[in-house]
């Protein structure tokens, strides 16, 4: 009876075993597409697009895959037109932008491709009904105008220096756009556009998978089936990328620096625009003394950050204009100086207390510096950070939550943030300096209010000439060394691992934002896949 | 035994009632806010009346109890609403995971049944041996080990070092079709973690039973009749040993999710648990409401089928086989 | 699961009473030195655990840091001296708040008698049937991650034995002929509980909150882990095992190892230390091995 009993047991488990195994037809999680193909790629990336509407803000600084913009950035991050037939000519004083179409796009359901949907598309941006957190990226447009099929003329509100930066936004088909809800019809998650590669399922969560678009204006793509798996684990990538489940994959540069000799894998680095910083609200006693700031700035070792967080990928950030590229102003790097930082802090008052901690008027140096909970890299900006800060006689006390926790408290508490964007540098000063958006969402975070800057950057962005934005911008990088109401940390380099099979591949100059626009595919339609 | 299935079904329900009421009772008096996890980072920016317009829209305004009632008749429909991280329905998130995680846990178990009563049954033959101090010492130990540690000293031994076992995952490629081979090769490490988690409840159960059988008068007295030692071990002790344990698996349910939460997650098996987690991490309501009620079923289902087995194992039914 | 009850119960079993002896001893020097530890070192060398040095990131084991340095160049044995020492503390004061719940239903359940008791004892069947861990996880969520969710989501899954075991103490100590005759001869019910049913109870819920401590870190350390008790720049068990997960996938092991190693001799220790305790006051239990 008993002996029974276990046997019975032991075979109704196996039963149920491969009654399982039987009936599960498909994997919850699976990378999708079909790897080991010649002409399918599966990638992981660790972000997923809230929206795949452009009209919401999807794909705003190209790169989109399903659409194109009338202009697009070439691998050195150069403008080239797109859905545009060459260059804008910009007349009126840097006012007025006319475009001159291509001829012959159809959208991937075969209608045609008009200065309507340019129109249709701007103009639903600006629209206030439109739930476009970027929207004020297009402020300086005053109306958009359509002359014939194959013209549109921008005009603007002030000269505004970088708007042909701004026109890479996709643009989305009237046709079938124009006939729904602009926030919540199902073009938000089945678009389509004129694009080298048409949606064919969006697993929210898991992935989006995308088929060649035969038609493509530009060609069709070699690499006819493209899956981009979200997975938001640094751990767990890299753990599917190991187990052959994804062709290529961004890392954290620990995790990628074992695959530097590997065989079959190469590994791209892109720099970036992409900084981490610490915000020093204006709002704190502590956080808002210049000598604090100063002391902080000259007292954080951004070498030893680089090469040990970093592993070396990334490059030490004196402001949010890295110190490679040609709008950065030579001679504002800060070296670091502990003993200067102290001299700072004496000076200005701040006197070592009791547990060396120091103290000025009663009020202790001391200040919460938040991260974003999981995030790994900012937690550990946040702890060299604090034990840097430490030895200059500064508690910084670091604390981890999600942005619901965080953001109430940016007014007054220092946070591990990110942002950068490679295209101008209009875009991500003027949001993060300017003391008008002081604590407008994600922009000025730390509530800087400096009048210099604030002018300056009016300048910078109104201007057309060269040079004169140049001026400005070297103004605001002094001023910020001044006064360095951000502790700029480092700019880091994003790592990404590739399959060899795919050939030599490209990256461009990545912002912050490393959604679906970089990484080695921001071309994939041009990749071509060895045999 | 009908009766005794009805009996405990009948139990089942008032229990389920009562734990998904405790669920939105814990979800109502925690600071979380559905609306700000449903509005997810779009919400920081999102205004005043768009959010209150959402709270109408999902309900969350109405009193505890109405939105419990809400939720359960709509989920006795099979409605159990949507999972706001896995952005499906909670029905389909379980529906297609639910297999890979009895797939996992039964293959843990099998072996784990296997495997402990070997172990169990050796080290019962000589108490005090080294061979019972190895085994048991070793049963201690990984007792005391979290299998997520065990799990990950297994990825790197067998997937870094020796590079013999895939580290995670279901399938080698990225193909979309499933093929038994490449589950297979996935599922040893999972499974045999998860079996090793579980195995020092059954060596330790089973080397307590059939040692205690090997002192009892049956086992002596065919000890006494000369029959082999072998005959004695596996045709008396482990028999009358091994009854305790058989009526006692079913127990094991809430150590085998609790054991395949973690192990999932080291391997990143795409099972009901791993949601777990990522539900929890996104507080993810509705998921978590429905994955609690469910593991409560599993776990009344497993004290069900212990019952059932303890009355077909019934000694006066067939104590001597 | 480190289900400690259950090892204690069946640690007993066929040991001979030398090695026993030897077991115990071991275990209350284990203990006794993990009590030294938490208490003792880090006031002593009054270190700032978070504090990094970038340039001594990932050493392995050596000389001077016997557990190797972690990915920022903390000092691993350190580390988990801190961690043992939050788990710990998470550990004790679930147990003790654990403890006190399920004493005071337990002590509830059997004095109030009749419905109270049915319907008491049901709930507590109820909550029995959902995993610990998984009422631990829903708890955790709903409250973010810090060190009091922990507490509380530990102290409200683990209270069920306890009451059980309070309640069947209350209710054989009430039929003890002595006891019967203290009410019939007119003591007031504080006295009896107090002169009578306290000192009986004392032990077993003081045995129950010893055997929880061990089972309290385990789930800090599972929770943790799975990213949803403390915050990952904190040091706990859990924490450190969650965040050396990168340093293993690029091959380094000793981040991981050790840390598990400080969770399994605590609860070896200990759970050692309760059997040997439970076997005094609870001698009759030897033969119900298998319950």
């Amino acid at each position: 009876m008993r002996a029974r009993s276990i046997r019975a047991a032991g075979g109704a488990a196996a039963a149920v075993a491969l009654a399982v195994a039987a009936s599960a037809c498909s994997a919850p999680g699976d990378g999708g597409g079909s790897g080991g193909a010649k002409d399918s790629a599966v990638v992981g990336i660790a972000y997923e697009p809230d929206t795949l509407s452009p009209l919401l803000g999807y794909g705003k600084d190209g790169n989109s895959k399903i659409f194109d913009g009338l202009l697009t950035h070439d691998a050195d991050m150069k403008l080239k037109p797109a859905l545009a037939a060459e260059l804008p000519e910009v007349t009126d004083d840097g006012k007025t932008y006319t475009y001159k179409l291509r001829q012959g796009v159809k959208f991937s359901d075969g209608k045609p491709f008009t200065a309507k949907d340019v129109v249709f598309t701007y103009e639903t941006i600006l629209d206030k009904k439109t739930n476009n957190a970027s929207k004020t990226e297009l402020d300086a447009v005053k109306s958009v105008e359509a002359k014939g099929d194959d013209t549109v003329v921008f005009r603007l509100k002030y000269p505004y220096a970088p708007f042909a930066e701004r026109t890479v936004l996709p643009i989305a088909p009237e046709h079938v756009a124009g006939k729904q809800d602009v926030n919540n019809g199902s073009f938000t998650t089945k678009p389509i556009g004129t694009g080298p590669y048409e949606l064919v399922k969006w697993s929210k969560g898991e992935k989006l998978s995308f088929k060649a678009n035969p038609d493509y204006w530009g060609g069709a793509p070699k690499v006819k089936n493209f899956t981009m798996a979200i997975i938001k684990d640094d751990d767990i990538r890299a753990t599917r990328l190991d187990a052959g489940e994804l062709d290529g994959a961004i890392l954290p540069p620990n995790l990628a620096k074992k695959y530097k000799n590997d065989g079959d894998k190469k590994t791209y680095t892109a720099k970036t625009f992409d900084y981490r910083v610490v915000t020093l609200p204006t709002g704190n006693k502590v956080t808002g003394d210049t000598a604090v700031r100063r002391a902080l700035d000259v007292g954080v070792d951004r070498e030893a950050m680089v090469d040990s967080i970093l592993d070396g990928a990334g490059k030490e950030a004196y402001g949010p204009v890295p110190t490679d590229s040609p709008w950065f102003t030579r001679g504002t790097e800060r070296k670091f100086d502990a003993a200067k930082a102290e001299k700072i802090l004496d000076d200005a008052g701040w006197k070592p207390g009791k547990d060396g901690v120091r103290e000025k008027d009663g009020v202790r140096a001391a200040f919460p510096l938040w991260y974003l909970s999981g995030d790994k890299l900012r937690q550990e900006h946040a702890l060299a950070y604090a034990s840097d800060a430490k030895k200059i006689g500064i508690k910084v006390e670091v604390q981890s939550g999600t942005w619901e926790v965080i953001q109430p408290r940016m007014p007054k508490d220092a946070v591990l943030a990110g942002g950068g964007s490679p295209a101008d540098p209009d875009f991500d000063q003027y949001t993060l300096l300017k003391s008008s958006l002081a604590g407008d969402g994600f922009n000025n975070m730390a509530h800087y209010d400096n009048k210099k800057v604030d002018e300056a950057l009016e300048d910078a962005r109104r201007s057309g000439d060269h040079a004169e934005r140049k001026a400005a911008y070297d103004t605001i990088q002094r001023e910020l060394a001044k006064d360095p109401g951000y502790t700029f940390l480092t700019h880091i380099d994003h790592l990404y691992v590739v399959d060899k099979r795919f050939g030599d591949l490209t990256t461009q100059t990545e912002p912050h934002d490393h959604g679906l626009a970089s990484g080695p595919w921001w071309n994939v339609e041009d990749w071509q896949p060895k045999k | 035994m009908a009766r005794l299935a009805g009996r405990r079904a009948l139990f089942a329900v008032p229990v389920l009632l009562v734990v998904t009421f405790g669920v939105f009772a814990i979800a109502a008096a925690s600071p979380f806010d559905p609306v700000k996890a449903y509005a997810g980072t779009a919400g920081l920016t999102a205004s005043q009346e768009n959010l209150d317009q959402l709270r109408a829209n999902l309900g969350v305004d109405k009193p505890l109890a109405a939105r419990w009632w809400d939720w359960l008749t709509s989920a006795l429909t099979g409605d159990l609403g949507d999972s706001s991280v896995l952005r499906q329905p909670v029905a389909d998130v379980i529906g297609e995971r639910v297999g890979w995680s009895v797939l996992l846990a039964a293959t843990a178990f099998l072996v784990a049944i296997l495997l402990g009563t070997t172990l169990g049954v050796l080290a019962a033959r000589r108490p005090g041996g080294w061979l019972d101090r190895a085994v048991t010492s070793l049963a201690y130990t990984l007792e005391a080990a979290p299998p997520f540690w065990l799990g990950l000293l297994a990825v790197w031994l067998f997937a870094l070092k020796l590079g013999v076992l895939p580290s995670g995952g279901l399938t080698d490629t990225a193909s979309s079709t499933v093929t038994a081979g490449q589950v297979a090769s996935h599922l040893v490490l999972p499974a045999g973690v998860l079996a090793v988690s579980q195995l020092p409840w059954f060596v330790l159960y089973v080397r307590q039973g059939v040692g205690d059988a090997l002192g009892d008068d049956p086992v002596r007295g065919a000890r006494a009749r000369g029959l082999a030692e072998r005959t004695v071990l596996l045709g008396h002790a482990l028999r009358s040993g091994m009854l305790p344990v058989l009526t006692l698996i079913g127990s094991r349910v809430p150590e085998l999710i609790t054991g395949a939460l973690l192990v999932e997650t080291v391997f990143s098996w795409p099972g009901i648990a791993a949601a777990t987690v990522q539900a929890a991490t996104a507080v993810d309501f509705s998921l978590l409401a429905a994955l609690t009620a469910l593991a409560t079923a599993a776990v009344l289902l497993g004290n069900l089928v212990a019952d059932l087995l303890y009355g077909l194992a019934d000694p006066r039914v067939g104590f001597d086989g | 699961m480190a289900d400690t009850k259950d090892l204690v119960w069946r640690a007993k079993g066929g040991v001979r009473r030398s090695t026993r002896a030897w077991r115990v001893r071991t275990s209350a020097v284990l203990v006794a030195a993990v009590v030294l530890a938490v208490l003792v070192v880090p006031p002593l060398v009054n270190l700032d655990e978070q504090a990094v040095d970038l340039g001594m990131k990932l050493h392995p084991p050596s000389l001077s840091h016997p557990f190797g340095t972690d990915d920022v160049g903390r000092d691993l044995l350190l580390r988990c001296v801190y961690g043992l020492r939050v788990s710990l503390l998470v550990g004790v004061v679930a147990a003790v708040v654990a403890t006190v719940i399920g004493t005071a239903v337990g002590a509830l359940a059997a004095a109030s008698g009749g419905w109270v008791d049915r319907i008491v004892m049901r709930l507590v069947d109820v909550f029995s049937s959902v995993p610990h861990l998984l009422l631990g996880i829903f708890i955790v969520a709903m409250f973010r991650p810090g060190v009091w969710p922990v507490v509380v989501s530990v102290a409200l899954t683990h209270w069920l034995s306890t009451a059980r075991i309070v309640r069947a103490e209350v209710l054989s100590l009430r039929s003890r002929p002595y006891v019967d005759a203290a009410i019939s001869g007119g003591a007031s019910r504080l006295r009896v509980a107090v002169r009578h049913l306290l000192p009986g109870v004392l032990p077993q819920a003081g045995l129950a909150a010893v055997l929880m401590v061990p089972h309290a870190i385990w789930h800090e350390s599972a929770l943790s882990f799975l990213g949803l008790g403390l915050p990952t720049h904190q040091a706990s068990l859990g924490t450190l095992v969650q965040s050396a997960r990168g340093s293993l996938l690029a091959g380094d092991w000793w981040p991981t190892l050790f840390p598990g190693v400080f969770i399994i001799v605590p609860t070896l220790a200990i759970a050692g230390l309760a059997g040997a305790w439970r076997e005094r006051i609870n001698p009759r239990r030897r033969s119900e091995l298998m319950l």
